[in-house]
C-alpha cells in the first residue's frame, strides 16, 4: 500500500525494514532529514527556554481537554454550527468517505484541491474521490510528489523525504510534458504554475484541522507553503475533516499550541501562516467558501478514551518530533511501519486505532525502547511504556509467538531462583567450550545468528561474581576505609525522609 | 418525486447530524466511565504560564526583534516615519519591479495614501469595490498586493490580517508580492496579545477569516532544501510606520 | 545502615570484574557492601517484551533480596530503572505494590549513589588515556543520571574526555530488540560504533554493561582496537594508578 503500486509489499515490519535497509538513498536521505529537523528543534527549544515549563503546561492542557472530550467537543459543534458550518459526525473511516462523496456529489464537483490532511490518509480519501471520477489533486509540495509517484506519505511533516530530486525531477518532467531540471527552484515553480490553475478551477478545498477551538467554533491550520491558506480561500465548497481529539478549549490555548508544534515539528518560531477560520465567508465578504463543510471523525479514537494506559495517546498534536529523535525510524524511514502514521506514534497509534494487536504482529517490535520520543515529545505522551504495553496485550491476547512464549518460560524458572540461575550459568560455561575461541563466540547459528551477524559475542568468564563473592568480602574485611561524617549523615537523612513522607528520587 | 433542492438537502444533513452529535457524545462519556459533562469544567491550565502572560518588550526591542525574526525568515523590513513614506516606498518598487497591477485592501489609511495617483501606469484595484467584478482573478493576476496589518507580535514575526468587506484573504495570499504596512502602536510583543482579545471578543464578532503571516511562502519538502514562494508570495515587505 | 549490591545478571555470569570494581572502590569510600544471594535477574526482558507474569517471577526474587537494606546499588541504569517499574508491574497486588514502591525509593545506580548521596566526585583515579563516553538511554532517560558520571570523570587526573557525535542516540541493544529486529539493531549499533571510532579514542566507558558488550561486540567484529569499558572499571583501574 505504502511502495510503489505493482511493486510487492513485504507483510511485516521486519520485512519491510529489510528492504528499506538495503536502500542506501533512503537511509541517507531520511537520516539527514530527521538530523536537522531534530538539530533545529533543539536550537528552537533551547532559544525560548523554559522548555520543560512548556511542555508541561500543553500536555495539562490536552489531558484537561481530552478528559472533557464530551463538553468540548459539543462545545465546538454547537459554535460552529453557529458559525454557519454543517458539521458531520463520522464514526467510521467508512461513514466519513460517504459523507465527503455525498457532498462532493452534491455540488457536482469535478476537482477537489487538498491541503495536508494525515485524516484524509487514514480514510483512502483520494481513492474514493477518484472511484466518483472527482480528480482530487494534493496540494502540499511534498504531498503532490508522492501523488504522481503513487505513494503515501512516509513522514507526517515532511511527506517526500524518501525521495531524491532526481528522482522528483523524472516525476515533475513526465507532468510536465517537457525536461525540467533537477534544480529545486525550477520544480517548485513548475509546481506552482501548474496548482494555481488547479486552486482557481477546483470545485472544492480540502483540508485537515490542526487544531479547533470549542469555545468559537474555529478551526485552525499551520503550513508553510499556503496552500492550506488557497484551499480555504478560493474554492466554493470547503470540506475540513477532523479527528475528533483535535480540539482545544479557546484561542488562549492556542498560544502554548503555537509555541510547541512549529518547534516541535522543524524548529520554526511559528509556521509562515497560521489561520483560523470561523466558518464560511460572510454575506459581506468577496472570497472564502460560500459553504463548509466540518466532518469530525473517530474511526478508532474513542476506544483509548477511559483505557489508562492509552488515553494519552489523544494528546498527540502531530508534530513528527518522536519520528525525527528515533533511532530506529531514522534507518528504516516511514514505509517500513506499514501504516498512515510511521516512527514511534504510529507503532502505538496504528494498533489503538485499530484494535486488532494480533494483526500488527511485530510493529510494536520496532523499538529498542530508548525513549527518545518521550523525550521529544511536547507533550510528554510516554510512548516507550505504550510499546510494552501493546507488547503485553498482544501476548496476554493469545497472540504469543510460541519460541519466544517458551523462552519467557523457561526464563521466569531459570530466573525465578538464584540456585538455577546459578546452574544455568555453569551449564552455560560447559556448553561454550564447543563454540567459543580466545575468549570469544562467532557462530552465526541458532539464537546467535542475528545478534552474531553484527558482533562477536564474549565468552563467560570462569568464575561469576557470585563464586567469586566470598574471597571478596574476606579480603575486604580487612583494612576498611571510614564512612564520611558527611555522607553518613546524609544517609541517615534519606532513610528518615523515606520513613516520614515516602518520598523517594529519581523519576516518575 | 419532488426535486429535493440544496437547501432540502442539507436540512437533511443537519438533522442527522444532530441525531448523532447526542450519539457521538455520549458514547465519549461512557468510554470515559461518567455521566455526560454539561456544564463548563474548571480548566486551571488555560492559557500559557504566568511568567509568560508578564513577559514584554520595549517598543524598541519589538521593532529589533520583529526585524529579525522576519529577516530570518526570509522577509524584508522597513522602517519609516509616515504614510506618506511608505507610500514612497510602493511606488518606488513597483518601479524597480516593474508590477502592472496592483490590488489593495479597501482600507480607509490606504485611501488616504492614493497611490492611484502615484502611480499612474500600473493598473490598481480595490478589494470589493464593485459587486459584478471577480475579486479572486483580480488578486490572482496581481503583481502586488497592499494590506495594512491588523496587529502584529514581534516575538515570532508574525503579521495579523483579518478579513472582511473591505479586506479579501486574496489580497495577502495571490500576488506575487506582498507589502504589508504594520502602524507601530499594533505591533505587540507575543502572540498571546492578540490570540486572548479573540477570546474576549468571542464568537460573534470574529471574522471568517484571521491569518497569521510569518514570512514568504516556503518549502522545503525537496530534499529539504528551502525555496521561497510556492504558492503564496515569494516576496513579502513588511513596512513598520510609526 | 545496610548497603547491599544489586549485581544484576549480566554483571554476575559475563563481567564479574565491574562488580569487583564497584565494591572495592565502595569500599575504599568507607561503603561495605552487602550481597543477597537469592537476587537473579530484576526482569526486565520479560517485562519489555510484554511477559509480566514471567517478569513478576523474576521481579520477586529482587524484592526478597533487598527487603531489609537501605541502600541499594547497581552497576546499570536500565536495570535500576527496571525496578521503577515495579510499581507498575504490581499495581493489582496491594501488598507486592507497597514492597515494590520501597525498593523503588532505595535503589540508585552506581554512579547516582557515588556522587549523590556519598557527595564523591574525585575517587583520586588518574587515567592518562583518551575516552569517549556513552549515555545510556534509560540511565540518562528514565532516571536522569547526565551530570554524574560526567562529574565523577572530569576529575580523573591525566584523562582526556573526548565528545561522542550523536552520544544520546541508542545503541541498538533494546533486549529481545536485537535479536527479533537484529538487522536494525545492527544497523544501530553499526552507526553507533561509526560514531565512537570517528573520536579517534583508546576506550570508550559507559554505565550499561548490554549496551557496552553490543557496542564492544560489533568493535570486536570489526577488529577494532577500542577498549569498552564500564566507567566502574575505568575509575578503579585510575586508583589503582594512582
Amino acid at each position: 500500500m505504502s511502495a510503489p503500486t505493482g511493486t510487492k509489499v513485504p507483510p511485516t515490519v521486519k520485512g519491510r525494514a529489510d528492504l528499506a535497509l538495503n536502500d542506501e538513498f533512503l537511509r541517507k536521505a531520511v537520516k539527514f532529514t530527521t538530523e536537522r529537523l531534530r538539530n533545529g528543534k533543539h536550537a528552537a527549544t533551547a532559544e525560548h527556554g523554559n522548555w520543560e515549563e512548556w511542555r508541561e503546561r500543553g500536555r495539562q492542557i490536552r489531558l484537561h481537554t481530552i478528559a472533557h472530550l464530551d463538553y468540548y467537543l459539543n462545545l465546538f459543534a454547537d459554535n460552529a454550527r453557529a458559525n454557519g458550518v454543517h458539521v458531520h459526525f463520522a464514526s467510521t473511516a467508512a461513514e466519513a468517505v460517504k459523507v465527503s462523496l455525498a457532498i462532493a456529489k452534491q455540488v457536482k464537483a469535478k476537482s477537489v484541491v487538498k491541503s495536508k490532511s494525515m485524516v484524509t490518509e487514514e480514510l483512502h480519501l483520494n481513492h474514493a474521490l477518484e472511484g466518483l471520477g472527482i480528480e482530487a489533486i494534493e496540494t502540499d509540495l511534498g504531498e503532490y510528489i508522492i501523488q504522481l509517484a503513487g505513494e503515501t506519505p512516509s513522514h507526517i511533516i515532511i511527506p517526500a523525504i524518501h525521495k531524491n530530486r532526481f528522482q522528483i525531477a523524472e516525476l515533475l518532467s513526465k507532468e510536465a510534458g517537457e525536461t525540467l531540471e533537477a534544480d529545486t527552484t525550477i520544480l517548485a515553480g513548475f509546481v506552482r504554475k501548474k496548482l494555481r490553475e488547479k486552486f482557481l478551477e477546483a470545485d472544492i478545498g480540502m483540508t485537515g484541522c490542526n487544531f479547533a477551538i470549542a469555545e468559537t467554533g474555529s478551526m485552525v491550520l499551520f503550513e508553510n507553503e499556503g496552500n492550506a491558506r488557497m484551499v480555504t480561500t478560493v474554492p466554493k465548497t470547503q470540506i475540513t475533516l477532523m479527528g475528533m481529539e483535535r480540539i482545544i478549549p479557546s484561542w488562549s490555548d492556542l498560544e502554548v499550541m503555537a509555541t510547541l508544534l512549529p518547534r516541535s515539528a522543524t524548529g520554526q518560531k511559528l509556521t509562515m501562516y497560521m489561520s483560523g477560520i470561523t466558518g464560511p465567508r460572510r454575506d459581506v465578504d468577496a472570497d472564502g467558501p460560500d459553504e463548509m463543510h466540518i466532518i469530525i471523525v473517530d474511526n478508532g479514537r474513542s476506544n483509548q478514551l477511559g483505557d489508562p494506559e492509552f488515553q494519552e495517546l489523544l494528546n498527540c498534536i502531530r508534530c513528527g518530533a518522536c519520528l525525527n529523535a528515533c533511532p530506529v525510524y531514522r534507518h528504516i524511514g516511514g514505509h517500513a511501519y506499514g501504516g498512515t502514521y510511521s516512527g514511534p506514534i504510529g507503532a502505538v497509534l496504528t494498533p489503538a486505532l485499530q484494535k486488532n494487536v494480533g494483526d500488527w504482529d511485530d510493529i510494536a517490535n520496532a523499538s529498542s525502547l530508548c525513549g527518545a520520543c518521550y523525550e521529544a515529545c511536547p507533550v510528554k505522551i510516554p510512548l516507550h511504556e505504550m510499546l510494552i504495553y501493546l507488547r503485553r496485550r498482544k501476548q496476554e491476547g493469545g497472540h504469543r509467538d510460541l519460541a519466544e512464549a517458551g523462552g519467557m518460560k523457561g526464563f521466569s524458572a531459570i530466573m525465578g531462583n538464584s540456585g538455577r540461575f546459578k546452574g544455568v550459568v555453569k551449564l552455560g560455561k560447559l556448553g561454550q567450550r564447543l563454540v567459543s575461541r580466545n575468549g570469544e563466540i562467532r557462530l552465526k547459528l541458532g539464537p546467535l545468528k542475528g545478534w552474531n551477524s553484527y558482533r562477536v559475542t564474549p565468552s563467560l568468564p570462569k568464575q561469576s561474581f557470585r563464586d567469586k563473592w566470598g574471597t571478596l568480602e574476606e579480603e575486604l574485611r580487612h583494612g576498611l576505609n571510614e564512612l564520611s561524617p558527611d555522607a553518613r549523615s546524609r544517609m541517615e537523612q534519606l532513610v528518615r525522609s523515606r520513613e516520614q513522607d515516602g518520598g523517594g528520587h529519581g523519576h516518575g | 418525486m419532488a426535486e429535493q433542492t440544496h437547501e432540502q438537502w442539507l436540512e437533511e444533513l443537519a438533522t442527522d447530524s444532530r441525531r448523532k452529535q447526542e450519539a457521538f457524545m455520549n458514547d465519549i462519556a461512557h468510554k470515559l466511565k461518567r455521566p455526560r459533562v454539561l456544564e463548563k469544567p474548571v480548566h486551571p491550565f488555560r492559557g500559557a504560564p504566568d511568567f509568560w502572560q508578564e513577559y514584554e518588550w520595549t517598543l524598541e526591542e519589538r521593532t529589533q526583534r520583529f526585524t529579525a525574526n522576519f529577516h530570518s525568515n526570509g522577509g524584508h523590513v522597513s522602517h519609516l516615519s509616515t504614510m506618506d513614506e511608505a507610500k514612497q516606498f510602493i511606488k518606488e518598487k513597483a518601479t524597480e519591479l516593474g508590477a502592472r497591477y496592483i490590488i489593495r485592501q479597501n482600507q480607509p489609511e490606504l485611501a488616504e495614501m492614493k497611490l492611484e495617483e502615484a502611480l499612474p501606469n500600473v493598473s490598481l484595484s480595490v478589494w470589493n469595490s464593485n459587486e459584478n467584478e471577480n475579486w479572486k482573478a483580480r488578486a490572482a493576476e496581481a503583481d502586488f498586493g497592499v494590506v495594512v496589518a491588523d496587529y502584529a507580535a514581534a516575538y515570532t514575526s508574525s503579521i495579523a490580517v483579518l478579513s472582511g468587506k473591505d479586506k479579501g484573504r486574496s489580497v495577502s495570499l495571490l500576488p506575487t508580492v506582498l507589502i504589508v504596512i504594520i502602524p507601530l502602536e499594533r505591533l505587540k510583543t507575543k502572540l498571546g496579545e492578540i490570540l486572548i482579545p479573540l477570546d474576549e471578543a468571542g464568537r460573534e464578532s470574529l471574522p471568517a477569516g484571521i491569518h497569521f503571516i510569518s514570512g514568504p511562502s516556503r518549502s522545503s519538502d525537496i530534499e529539504n532544501d528551502l525555496t521561497i514562494g510556492v504558492h503564496g508570495p515569494g516576496v513579502v515587505y513588511a513596512l513598520l510606520v510609526g | 545502615m545496610k548497603v547491599s549490591l544489586f549485581i544484576t545478571c549480566l554483571s554476575d555470569a559475563m563481567y564479574p570484574r565491574v562488580g569487583e570494581a564497584m565494591v572495592r572502590l565502595l569500599a575504599k569510600c568507607g561503603v561495605r557492601l552487602d550481597f543477597p544471594t537469592v537476587q537473579t535477574c530484576c526482569g526486565q526482558p520479560a517485562f519489555n517484551s510484554g511477559y509480566w507474569k514471567e517478569a513478576r517471577e523474576s521481579a520477586k526474587t529482587i524484592l526478597d533480596a533487598f527487603e531489609d537494606s537501605d541502600f541499594v546499588i547497581s552497576p546499570s541504569g536500565s536495570c535500576t530503572g527496571m525496578i521503577h517499574h515495579y510499581p507498575k508491574l504490581f499495581e493489582n497486588d496491594p501488598v507486592m505494590l507497597a514492597r515494590a514502591n520501597k525498593l523503588q525509593q532505595k535503589s540508585y545506580e552506581f554512579t547516582q549513589f557515588l556522587v549523590q548521596v556519598l557527595g564523591v566526585k574525585d575517587v583520586g583515579a588518574v587515567y592518562p588515556h583518551k575516552v569517549t563516553y556513552h549515555p545510556s538511554c534509560h540511565g540518562s532517560r528514565l532516571l536522569g543520571i547526565k551530570e554524574e558520571p560526567l562529574e565523577l570523570m572530569r576529575h580523573v587526573k591525566g584523562m582526556e574526555l573526548v565528545p561522542l557525535p550523536f552520544a544520546e542516540d541508542c545503541c541498538g541493544f533494546g533486549g529481545t530488540f536485537a535479536v527479533k529486529m537484529a538487522d536494525i539493531s545492527g544497523a544501530m549499533v553499526t552507526e553507533k560504533a561509526d560514531h565512537v571510532l570517528e573520536t579517534e579514542a583508546e576506550v570508550l566507558v559507559g554505565l550499561d554493561l548490554a549496551c557496552l558488550m553490543n557496542i564492544a561486540g560489533n568493535l570486536r567484529y570489526r577488529n577494532e582496537p577500542v577498549k569498552v569499558m564500564h566507567l566502574a572499571e575505568l575509575l578503579y583501574e585510575g586508583v589503582k594508578q594512582a
